[in-house]
C-alpha cells in the first residue's frame, strides 16, 4: 500500500475518533430524550476554551484540565436539561411539537454559548491549545504520527471502555438505559426519571467538552469550532444513531473516507463527503450500518 | 375547521393586496425591501409548515428547493430568455418534482433519520450551487437581471412590492384551501399517527410524497419571488443557518397554524432590525440575545405564540 | 374684508413669494448641507468576521475625525452613520438600502467582505450613489470597472495571486508551484491570476488544492501537495486553515520546500506562530502583505499610536490600518471636487486620485476604467521570531490572468 494511502488512513482514524466521541455525546442525548442536540458542537467549543483557561490562566497541569473541563460542562448540560428542557417538555400534550420545541431550545443554547464566547474580546483571534506533549513525531513505517494523535486515540479508547463499563455494570448506568428504553416503566420501578435525564445530559455534555480539549490542539479554538457537529452527526448516522459502538465505527469510517476522497478525488469534494455518506447510508440502510434490523418505534 | 375557508379570511387577503399597491407610494425603499424580504420568507415558511406542522414530517431539505427556485428562475430568464411569468412556475415545478423524488424514498425513514437525510441533501445542494460554476456562478454568485411582468420592468423594491404581495396572497389562499381539504385532513391524520391513518384507508406513502412535493413548490415560488427584488445571489444564502432560522420562525410563531407562521416570520424576521436599532453599542451581543429569546420562547410558549394565544382564549 | 385682514393676506403673499424665490429649487444631492457631509460607514461589527472589519471601520472613522479637527473640507465637517453588515450579502444590501433611502447619506463607505460588497453593486449603480469599499477585495464589483463602485484598497484577490506567483518565481526561483486555496470567490479569483502569471513567467502549477474555508483536517490536501513535488508551496487560506496547513506541513517535515502564505491567513504573525506552535515548521516560511511594512513595523507605528488615542480600550487587529487608504482617498477626492459638491463631481475627482498613503506598499490609484485601488504587495520572511523584509514591491499589471 502506498505511503499516501497509509498516512491518509492513519489520519482518518485519528480524526474519526474525535468525531466518534462527539457522536457518542449526540447519541446519548438522543437515546435519553429523543432530541437532536444542535448545541453539541458549541459544547465542544466551550470545552476547548475551558481547557485553555485551565491550562493558561489557572495553571493546572495538563492531565487535570480534563476532569476540570468535564465537570464544568457536566454542570452546564445538566442545568440546561433541568431548567430549560423540563420546562419545555412540561405540559406535553402533543408529542411531536414538543420535540421540535426542545430541538429549537438546543438551537437557542448553541447561539447563547457562541454569543457569550464571542463577546469576550480574547476570542476574536484564532487560539491554540498546546498539545498534551510535543516532541519528535513517531514513525510507524512511512506514517507520521504526532503525540497528540496517539493521545487522542488512547483517550477515545479509554473513554469508550469506561462508558461501556458504566452502562453495563453500574446501577446508574443501568438505570439510564432503563429510562431510555421505557420511561414509564422506569418510573414505576422507582427510578427518578428527571434525575436520569439530567445525568444523561450532563454526561453527554461532558463527553463533548472532553472531545473539545482533545481536539483543540489539532484544530484551533474559535467560537465557530462548533461546525464540526455536522461530521459527528454523519458519524452517528452511519452507526445507526442508537448504538454506541456504531458511533465509533461510524466515526472512524467517516474520517478515513474523507481522507480517501481528498486524496483520490479532489480536496474540493472533502466538504461534500459527510453529506454523501449520510444520504447513501440512509438510502440503502435506513437504520444505519450497525443497528441490526429496523425496529418499530415504541408507541 | 374543514370545508372551504370562510369568506372573511379571504377578504383579508384582498386587503393585503391593496396594501401591496398603496405602501410603495409612502414608504422609503428600505422598508419596502424589508417587506419584500419578509413576504418571501413567509411563503418559504408556509411551505415548511405544511410539511412539518401539518404532515408532521421532520424534513429540512427546504432551503435547497428555495435555491433551485432562485437559480432556475434567474437562469431561465438570463440564458433562455423565458420571462418571469413562465419562468417562476417552471422553476417551482422543477423544485416540486425534485421534492417528489426526495419524498418517495424519504417516506421510508423515521423521524431522526428523515431529518438528517434531508439536512444532508440540503447541504449537498449548497455544495452543488457552490461548485457548479458554469451554471450557478459558483461562489462568485449570480447577477439577476431585472425580470419583467407584462411589460413592467421589476427588480427594484417599489416596483416588485405589489407583485410580491399578490404572490404571497395567492400562496396563503392556496394553503388555506389545502389545509381545509381532504388532503389536509389526511396530512393531519398522518402527523398524529401513521398506523391509525393507514388503518383508516389513507394512502400514507402517497400523501407524504405529495406533501414533500407541495412544500417544495412553495419553496420554489419563494425562490422566484426572491429574483423580483434582489439583483444578486450567492450560495451563502442557502446555508444551514437559514434552515435553522426558518424552523425557529415557524416554531416560535406556532407550528401547524397559518396565522402562527406569519407571526413567527414577522417577529423573527424583524428581530435583527429591532436589535440593530436598539442595540447600537452592543452589536456583539446579538447572537447571545437571539439564543436567549429562542430558549425563553420555547420555555414559556412551546406551542408557539399562536398556540399561546389560542390557549389563552380557551380554545 | 376689513383692512386688517387685507394687510395680513398681503403680508402672507409677500412672505410666500420671498420664501419661494429666496431658496431656488435646485435638487441638491442628499447628505450634503452647507456645513456637513454625511457618510454611511458599514462593516462586520459582529459575527465571525468582526476581526476583518471592526478595526478597519474605526480607523476610517478616526481619519474622518482627524480631518474634522483640521477644519473639515471646504468648510464642511464629516458626519458618519454606522451600520453592521455581518459580512453577509443580504445584510449588506439591507444596510446600504437603509443608509441611502432612510439616512440619506451622500455616499456609502464600507465592505470588508467581497460577497457583501458585490451584492450592493446593482442598487448603488441604479440609485447613482458612490460606493467606496473599506478593505474588501471586491473582485467581482471592481473588475470589470463600473462607474459607482471603488474598491480593492488592499489589492484584489487577483493582485494577491499575481504577486504571490511573481514572488515565488522571481525570488524563490520556483519552476513548479503547488497552490492551496479556498473554494470560495476569493480562492477562485486568486488562483486564476496565480496560474496565469506563473505560466507567463515559465513555471508550472503542479497541484491545485481547493479546500473549504471550514475545513478541519488538511491531511489529504497536504498529502497531495507533498506528492506533487513542487519547488514552492503557495497558500491563500484564511487564518484557521492557514495555521492547520503550516502545522501539517511541519508534521510532514516538508520544510525543504518554501511555503508562502497570503496576508488573509496571517493578520497577526506572532499569533500565527504561537498557533502553529512549532517554529521549526517556519524555517522556510514567507508571507505577503499589502502594507508598506510589518504590521507593527516602524512605518505603521504612527497609525497604531493614532488608533490608541481614539480607542484606548481596544488593541487593534492586524486589519486596522486597512481602513485608512480608502478614507484618505475619500478626503482627497472631496478636496479636489471643491465646494460645489455633487455625487458625480465626487466620482470624477476620485478617478483622478493617485497618491502614496504611507500605509500600504503600492500607491492608490484609480482611472476612467480602473476601480481597484491598489495592486501591490511586499513579502516577509518569518521564522516564528524574526521578520525579514524581502526586497521589492511586487505589482500586478492589471492585465495578466484576465
Amino acid at each position: 500500500m502506498s505511503p499516501l494511502l497509509l498516512q491518509g488512513i492513519a489520519g482518518g482514524i485519528v480524526s474519526g475518533c474525535v468525531y466518534a466521541l462527539i457522536a457518542l455525546s449526540l447519541v446519548i442525548v438522543y437515546k435519553s430524550s429523543d432530541v437532536i442536540n444542535f448545541a453539541g458542537g458549541e459544547l465542544v467549543m466551550i470545552g476547548g476554551y475551558l481547557g485553555m483557561f485551565a491550562l493558561l490562566w489557572l495553571g493546572l497541569p495538563y492531565l487535570l484540565i480534563f476532569p476540570f473541563g468535564a465537570l464544568v460542562i457536566f454542570v452546564v448540560g445538566a442545568l440546561f436539561d433541568r431548567v430549560v428542557l423540563t420546562k419545555v417538555a412540561g405540559r406535553s400534550v402533543h408529542g411531536q411539537s414538543v420535540l421540535v420545541a426542545m430541538i429549537i431550545a438546543t438551537v437557542g443554547l448553541s447561539y447563547m454559548l457562541k454569543g457569550i464566547v464571542r463577546v469576550i474580546p480574547y476570542t476574536e483571534e484564532v487560539r491554540r491549545l498546546p498539545p498534551i506533549s510535543s516532541g519528535t513525531p513517531i514513525f510507524v513505517g512511512p506514517v507520521v504520527l504526532q503525540h497528540q494523535d496517539i493521545a487522542i486515540v488512547l483517550a477515545a479508547i479509554a473513554i469508550m471502555a469506561a462508558l461501556w463499563a458504566f452502562f453495563s455494570f453500574t446501577m446508574a448506568g443501568k438505570a439510564l438505559r432503563a429510562t431510555s428504553q421505557n420511561p414509564r416503566a422506569a418510573a414505576l420501578v422507582g427510578i427518578p426519571v428527571r434525575t436520569m435525564s439530567m445525568t444523561a445530559w450532563g454526561l453527554a455534555a461532558a463527553l463533548a467538552g472532553v472531545s473539545g480539549i482533545l481536539l483543540a490542539p489539532k484544530l484551533l479554538i474559535t467560537p465557530d469550532m462548533g461546525v464540526i457537529v455536522i461530521l459527528a452527526l454523519a458519524a452517528a448516522i452511519i452507526g445507526g444513531f442508537v448504538s454506541l459502538p456504531g458511533c465509533v465505527a461510524g466515526g472512524i469510517l467517516l474520517g478515513v473516507v474523507q481522507n480517501m476522497i481528498g486524496v483520490y478525488v479532489s480536496s474540493r469534494a472533502i466538504s461534500l463527503a459527510p453529506f454523501l455518506v449520510i444520504m447513501v447510508v440512509l438510502l440503502l440502510r435506513p437504520q444505519g450500518l450497525f443497528a441490526g434490523r429496523a425496529v418499530a418505534k415504541k408507541v | 375547521m374543514y370545508g372551504a375557508p370562510p369568506l372573511r379570511r379571504l377578504s383579508l387577503l384582498l386587503l393585503l393586496i391593496a396594501a401591496g399597491f398603496a405602501l410603495p407610494l409612502v414608504l422609503p425603499q428600505y422598508f419596502l425591501y424589508l417587506g419584500n424580504f419578509l413576504m418571501t420568507f413567509a411563503v418559504l415558511a408556509l411551505g415548511l409548515d405544511l410539511l412539518l406542522g401539518w404532515a408532521g414530517q421532520f424534513a429540512f431539505a427546504h432551503i435547497a428547493f428555495f435555491g433551485i427556485g432562485v437559480y432556475a428562475t434567474a437562469l431561465l430568464q438570463a440564458r433562455l430568455g423565458i420571462p418571469f411569468i413562465f419562468g417562476m412556475p417552471m422553476a417551482a415545478m422543477l423544485a416540486g418534482f425534485i421534492g417528489l423524488l426526495i419524498g418517495l424514498p424519504a417516506t421510508r425513514l423515521r423521524t431522526v433519520y428523515l431529518a438528517l437525510a434531508t439536512f444532508a441533501f440540503a447541504e449537498a445542494a449548497q455544495w452543488v450551487f457552490n461548485s457548479w460554476d458554469k451554471v450557478t456562478g459558483g461562489p462568485d454568485g449570480l447577477r439577476i437581471a431585472a425580470p419583467d411582468v407584462f411589460g413592467y420592468k421589476l427588480g427594484t423594491d417599489p416596483t416588485a412590492f405589489p407583485v410580491v404581495t399578490i404572490i404571497l396572497a395567492i400562496m396563503i389562499a392556496a394553503a388555506m384551501y389545502l389545509t381545509t381539504s381532504k388532503f389536509g385532513r389526511a396530512m393531519c391524520a398522518i402527523r398524529d399517527s401513521e398506523h391509525v391513518a393507514a388503518a383508516s384507508g389513507i394512502n400514507v406513502r402517497g400523501t407524504k410524497a405529495w406533501a414533500f412535493a407541495i412544500s417544495a413548490v412553495y419553496a420554489g415560488v419563494a425562490g422566484g419571488m426572491y429574483t423580483l427584488f434582489q439583483s444578486f445571489v450567492n450560495p451563502d444564502v442557502f446555508s444551514f443557518h437559514q434552515i435553522v432560522l426558518l424552523l425557529s420562525m415557524i416554531v416560535v410563531g406556532g407550528l401547524g397554524s397559518l396565522p402562527g407562521v406569519l407571526i413567527g416570520v414577522g417577529l423573527l424576521g424583524l428581530l435583527p432590525e429591532i436589535m440593530r436599532t436598539s442595540m447600537r453599542g452592543l452589536l456583539v451581543w446579538q447572537e447571545f440575545v437571539y439564543g436567549v429569546i429562542l430558549i425563553l420562547a420555547m420555555m414559556f410558549m412551546p406551542r408557539g405564540i399562536w398556540g399561546f394565544v389560542r390557549a389563552w382564549r380557551g380554545q | 374684508m376689513n383692512s386688517h385682514r387685507r394687510f395680513v393676506l398681503r403680508g402672507l403673499l409677500l412672505a410666500a413669494t420671498l420664501g419661494l424665490t429666496a431658496h431656488p429649487v435646485r435638487a441638491a444631492d442628499p447628505g450634503i448641507t452647507s456645513n456637513e457631509i454625511t457618510i454611511g460607514l458599514f462593516a462586520p461589527m459582529s459575527g465571525p468576521l468582526t476581526a476583518f472589519g471592526l478595526d478597519a471601520l474605526q480607523a476610517a472613522k478616526m481619519w474622518y475625525e482627524e480631518t474634522n479637527k483640521n477644519g473639515g473640507i471646504h468648510g464642511r465637517k464629516i458626519k458618519v452613520v454606522i451600520e453592521d453588515d455581518k459580512c453577509n450579502p443580504n445584510e449588506a444590501v439591507a444596510v446600504v438600502k437603509k443608509l441611502i433611502t432612510v439616512d440619506k447619506v451622500f455616499f456609502v463607505h464600507g465592505g470588508s467582505c467581497t460577497a457583501a460588497a458585490v451584492a450592493a453593486q446593482e442598487f448603488v449603480t441604479r440609485e447613482k450613489v458612490p460606493h467606496v469599499m473599506l478593505n474588501a477585495s471586491g473582485d467581482g464589483a471592481v473588475i470589470p470597472a463600473t462607474r459607482y463602485v471603488f474598491g480593492a484598497f488592499a489589492g484584489t484577490q487577483r493582485t494577491v495571486g499575481a504577486t504571490l506567483a511573481e514572488f515565488a518565481v522571481k525570488e524563490l526561483k520556483a519552476k513548479k508551484i503547488a497552490v492551496i486555496a479556498h473554494d470560495d470567490e476569493y480562492g477562485v479569483a486568486n488562483t486564476a491570476t496565480l496560474k496565469a502569471v506563473a505560466t507567463a513567467l515559465g513555471a508550472q502549477v503542479v497541484a491545485t488544492e481547493m479546500i473549504s474555508p471550514r475545513i478541519t483536517d488538511v491531511t489529504a490536501p497536504l498529502l497531495n501537495v507533498r506528492a506533487a513535488n513542487a519547488d514552492v508551496i503557495v497558500s491563500t487560506a484564511y487564518p484557521g486553515p492557514a495555521v492547520l496547513i503550516a502545522q501539517k506541513y511541519g508534521e510532514f517535515g516538508m520544510m525543504k520546500t518554501p511555503l508562502a502564505q497570503a496576508i488573509q491567513g496571517i493578520p497577526v504573525p506572532s499569533a500565527f506562530a504561537k498557533n502553529v506552535g512549532n517554529d521549526a515548521a517556519l524555517a522556510n516560511f514567507y508571507y505577503g502583505s499589502p502594507l508598506n511594512d510589518l504590521t507593527d513595523g516602524p512605518k505603521q507605528q504612527k497609525w497604531i499610536a493614532m488608533y490608541k488615542q481614539y480607542y484606548p480600550d481596544r488593541t487593534p487587529s492586524g486589519f486596522m490600518a486597512y481602513g485608512l487608504p480608502s478614507a484618505m482617498a475619500v478626503t482627497r477626492a472631496l478636496e479636489k471636487a471643491g465646494k460645489d459638491l455633487t455625487r458625480e463631481t465626487f466620482i470624477d475627482a476620485l478617478e483622478t486620485v493617485e497618491f502614496e498613503t504611507g500605509v500600504i506598499a503600492a500607491p492608490v490609484a484609480f482611472g476612467k476604467s480602473r476601480r481597484d485601488g491598489s495592486r501591490g504587495s511586499l513579502f516577509v520572511k518569518f521564522d516564528g521570531k524574526t521578520h525579514t523584509l524581502m526586497p521589492g514591491v511586487y505589482l500586478w499589471d492589471g492585465k495578466a490572468g484576465m
